[in-house]
C-alpha cells in the first residue's frame, strides 16, 4: 500500500515532461520519460524516490493509502506509448511519435489534475470483452 | 505549441465533463426484481432497500464508494449495502448493462432497480435516492 501522493506527484511531473516533448519533439526526452515508465513498472520509479525523500517528509500523513498495482499497471500502459513514440520521433515519424506523445500527456495530465481513474474504466470492459459467456447455472460465486 | 494547448484544452474539457458526470443518480423504471440474483451469489438485500455496488480491482473510488454506502446503510434502517466484485460475476455485470466501476444500483424492497449511479457518489444523492426508493 502507498501514499496516493505520490502517483499523484509523478503524474503532474510526467504531465511537465511530455509536455516539454510535445514543445521540442525531442526523442532523447521521450526516451528518458519511457525509462522512468518501465523503471516504475518495477515500483522503482525516480519520481516516487523523489517524492519520498523530498515531498513526504514535509507533509502529514496521508489520509488514506492505495494498492501499489494499479499505478503500476499505469506505468506500463505510459511505457507502451511512450515506446511507441520514440519509435516514431526515432524514424521520422514525426506524427506518430507526436500522437502517441499526446495520448500519453492527456492521461498522465487527466490523472494528475482530476484524479481520473483509466484503469477503472478500461478494466472491467476488457474483462467483459475477453470473457466468455457462461449460463447461469455455472456463474461463478454461485452459492450452495 | 498549439498542439500543445489544444491537447491540454480538450483534456480539461474531457476531464471537467467527467466530473461533473461521476456519481450522477439516474432514474431507473422498470426491470426485473433481482432478489433471486442477490440470492445466488449469497447476499441479503435490506429490508426496505438495498445499495447494491458493482467493485472491481485497480479501482480507488470503489473503496471511497464503499464508505460512503456503508454509512447511508449504517444510519438508516432497513437497508443494507452490499458490495459485489464485478469480475468474478461477469453475466450479472452483462445482464445489468454494468460497464465500469463502481456501480451503485439502488434497489426497492421488491428488489427492482430505482435508481442508478456510475462513479462515486455524494452522500446527500444516495439519500435522495432513498427517498424514492423507501415506500
Amino acid at each position: 500500500m502507498i501514499d496516493p501522493r505520490g502517483p499523484r506527484l509523478a503524474a503532474w511531473i510526467t504531465t511537465f515532461v511530455l509536455a516539454a516533448v510535445v514543445l521540442s519533439h525531442s526523442g532523447v526526452l521521450l526516451l528518458a520519460q519511457a525509462l522512468v515508465f518501465v523503471l516504475g513498472t518495477r515500483g522503482r520509479s525516480p519520481y516516487a524516490l523523489l517524492f519520498r525523500r523530498l515531498v513526504r517528509p514535509r507533509l502529514g500523513p496521508p489520509a488514506e493509502l492505495e494498492p501499489e498495482a494499479p499505478t503500476r499497471f499505469a506505468q506500463l500502459v505510459g511505457a507502451v506509448f511512450a515506446g511507441i513514440g520514440v519509435v516514431g520521433l526515432a524514424t521520422g515519424l514525426t506524427w506518430l511519435g507526436l500522437a502517441a506523445t499526446v495520448a500519453a500527456l492527456a492521461a498522465a495530465f487527466l490523472n494528475a489534475a482530476f484524479g481520473f481513474c483509466l484503469g477503472c474504466q478500461l478494466y472491467l470492459l476488457v474483462k467483459q470483452a475477453t470473457t466468455p459467456a457462461t449460463t447461469p447455472a455455472t456463474t461463478k460465486g454461485a452459492t450452495t | 505549441m498549439l498542439l500543445l494547448a489544444a491537447t491540454l484544452v480538450v483534456a480539461s474539457a474531457l476531464g471537467l465533463l467527467w466530473r461533473w458526470r461521476q456519481g450522477r443518480v439516474r432514474v431507473v423504471a422498470g426491470g426485473r426484481s433481482l432478489l433471486p440474483d442477490l440470492a445466488r451469489v449469497g447476499a441479503q438485500p435490506g429490508e426496505r432497500a438495498t445499495l447494491l455496488q458493482f467493485s472491481s480491482a485497480f479501482c480507488a473510488p470503489c473503496r471511497a464508494t464503499r464508505r460512503v454506502l456503508a454509512e447511508v446503510a449504517a444510519v438508516v434502517p432497513g437497508v443494507r449495502h452490499v458490495e459485489v466484485d464485478a469480475e468474478a460475476h461477469l453475466d450479472l455485470v452483462r445482464d445489468l448493462g454494468v460497464l465500469s466501476t463502481p456501480t451503485t444500483l439502488v434497489l426497492d424492497a421488491a428488489g427492482h432497480v430505482t435508481r442508478r449511479a456510475v462513479g462515486q457518489p455524494r452522500p446527500a444523492e444516495v439519500y435522495a435516492a432513498l427517498g424514492h426508493a423507501l415506500p
